[in-house]
């Protein structure tokens, strides 16, 4: 069981650090603003095509990539009561702690049913190297 | 080593630009400003502060003959700045841009520059002695999304621009009272302004850092895909090698010589590209030496704990060595490079050394003089 935890961990890992080539774009739209284009989604040059990454039926990885922000939306598998509530208690966790970048959106996406939308940076300065420590020890 | 300064300027760099003897570097924080240092007795002091843009500065060039500073900013408007006595003044140029600015660039003979922009044109900009400002003229109605990057050919007519669409375009800059009309072949006899000479479709991801070779015979540009592309024989049917590459995409390209082209980007960690004798272009090496990751720390062992217990493993949890550290990255910059630029010797055709700004807010100077390998190429 470890074994396809770890390969499921790698292949998240390997597809978050070519995601997270992000860069400071301004919007396309709207003057002097400054978007995430992933929550935006009226230019269709500037998104890639989202990545499903599953384990199995239960847990899966969805990142989302725009040339200035990524969207990772992970569904984890919650067996019974338990660990639902430890699911709760470690993503409240996660959400209040993530200082390091600018979580954008704690509400789950539509149209995923019981997945937990987790963050979303909208990069301007150093966001990359510091996600990718911290992605890194979660992982 | 090659790297040979390494220069912590600010937190973050967005980009630069060196003066005239390479004794000045001009470049934005990652704010509204542009901050000019000069090198004195071994040591940077900031003699010059810029301040006149409302947002961030995307775009700076500084021309070594005429000595003027031109920045443009996601605030739509350019200034071009002239130093009267120890003052930088600008001076506004009409853009008529509706959306941000992304890049500029002075034209090879210094009388014209084009900046890039959100609103899918290009905007030429020149002097008009009559009434004493820059007039801007648009290239318009032939990009699809916003204009990342442009390169002026060295005969001051033609212009590369590289697009989010992902195409890489060429256009005729000729402007009357501006250019001289001299005897030329090949593709520059079209001489309307704003005529596309040719339009590459190589990429199907975004487009960045075009450069044209010194002679103007090759164009090189990446493409996000991790390729970069290298074009020759621009015209009805230009000659084009992709180059693929297992790492991470590059942001901005440099020619070297003829033959070597240094790429940059998301690996923080320049790439050299070279052509053999045939022509063909290939990855070389990586420039600088490539540092190791460590990983674990407190943060590590509550995070891998509270892990564990969600996918009902021992209280123990996952140690830090269950997954593969993530691969080994960067180097001298800790941060992305977007941006290198030469360090031009009077005199000297080839550049020996260049610079490189990222945004960990290092600029890191590297000398290729001693690189044995990479000498036939120079």
């Amino acid at each position: 069981m470890a074994n396809t935890l770890r390969l499921y961990l790698t292949c998240i890992r390997n597809t978050l650090e070519a995601a997270m080539c992000l860069q400071n774009f301004p919007c396309q739209e709207v003057e002097r603003h400054n978007k995430p284009e992933v929550e935006l989604k009226t230019s269709p040059e500037l998104l890639l095509n989202p990545v499903l990454i599953c384990r199995n039926e239960a847990e899966k990885c969805l990142i989302e990539t725009s040339i200035n922000s990524l969207r990772i939306s992970l569904k984890v598998k919650q067996a019974d009561e338990l660990e639902n509530i430890l699911t709760k208690k470690f993503l409240r966790f996660l959400s209040m702690r993530a200082e390091a970048f600018q979580v954008l959106r704690r509400k789950p996406v539509q149209d995923i049913d019981k997945e937990i939308s987790e963050l979303k940076m909208s990069v301007n300065t150093r966001g990359r190297l510091v996600a990718t420590e911290f992605l890194k020890q979660f992982l | 080593m090659t790297a040979i300064a390494v220069n912590q300027f600010a937190q973050s760099i967005t980009c630069h630009a060196w003066g005239p003897d390479n004794s000045m570097v001009a470049f934005c924080p990652n704010n509204n400003e542009v901050h000019i240092y000069r090198l004195s007795q071994d040591k940077w002091e900031k003699v010059h502060v810029l301040e006149k843009h409302d947002q961030i500065v995307s775009g700076i060039d500084w021309s070594p003959r005429s000595n003027r500073i031109v920045t443009a900013s996601h605030d739509r408007n350019s200034y071009v700045w002239n130093l009267e006595g120890s003052e930088w003044v600008p001076t506004l140029v009409i853009l008529r841009l509706n959306r941000a600015a992304l890049c500029v660039q002075w034209s090879p003979k210094e009388n014209k520059f084009a900046v890039g922009s959100g609103a899918k044109t290009v905007c030429i900009c020149y002097y008009e002695q009559e009434n004493n400002w820059w007039v801007s003229k648009l290239i318009r109605k032939r990009h699809d999304s916003s204009v990342t990057s442009v390169a002026w050919h060295p005969n001051n007519i033609l212009l590369a621009t590289t697009s989010a669409d992902g195409k890489c375009r060429i256009f005729s800059t000729f402007i009357k009272g501006v250019d001289t009309k001299d005897s030329r072949t090949g593709p520059s006899s079209d001489s309307k302004f704003g005529e596309q000479i040719v339009q590459l479709d190589l990429s199907f991801s975004w487009a960045f850092g075009v450069k044209w070779s010194p002679s103007g015979s090759t164009l090189a540009y990446v493409g996000h895909n991790s390729m970069i592309y290298f074009v020759d024989e621009i015209g009805p049917s230009p000659l084009a090698q992709n180059v693929a590459f297992r790492d991470l995409p590059l942001r901005d390209v440099l020619f070297v010589s003829e033959r070597m082209v240094i790429g940059v980007g998301f690996d923080c960690n320049p790439m050299v590209f070279a052509a053999d004798e045939r022509g063909i272009w290939s990855f070389i090496r990586f420039l600088g030496e490539r540092k190791t990751i460590s990983s674990g720390s407190k943060y590590g062992s509550q995070f891998s704990e509270a892990f564990g217990k969600l996918y009902g493993q021992s209280k123990h949890g996952l140690s830090n060595d269950a997954v593969e550290p993530s691969r080994s990255r960067g180097g001298i910059h800790d941060n992305c490079i977007n941006c290198i630029l030469p360090l031009r010797q009077s005199g000297i055709s080839t550049v020996m050394r260049f610079s490189t700004s990222g945004l960990d807010g290092k600029v890191v100077i590297w000398d290729l003089e001693n690189q044995a390998d990479l000498s036939e190429y120079i």
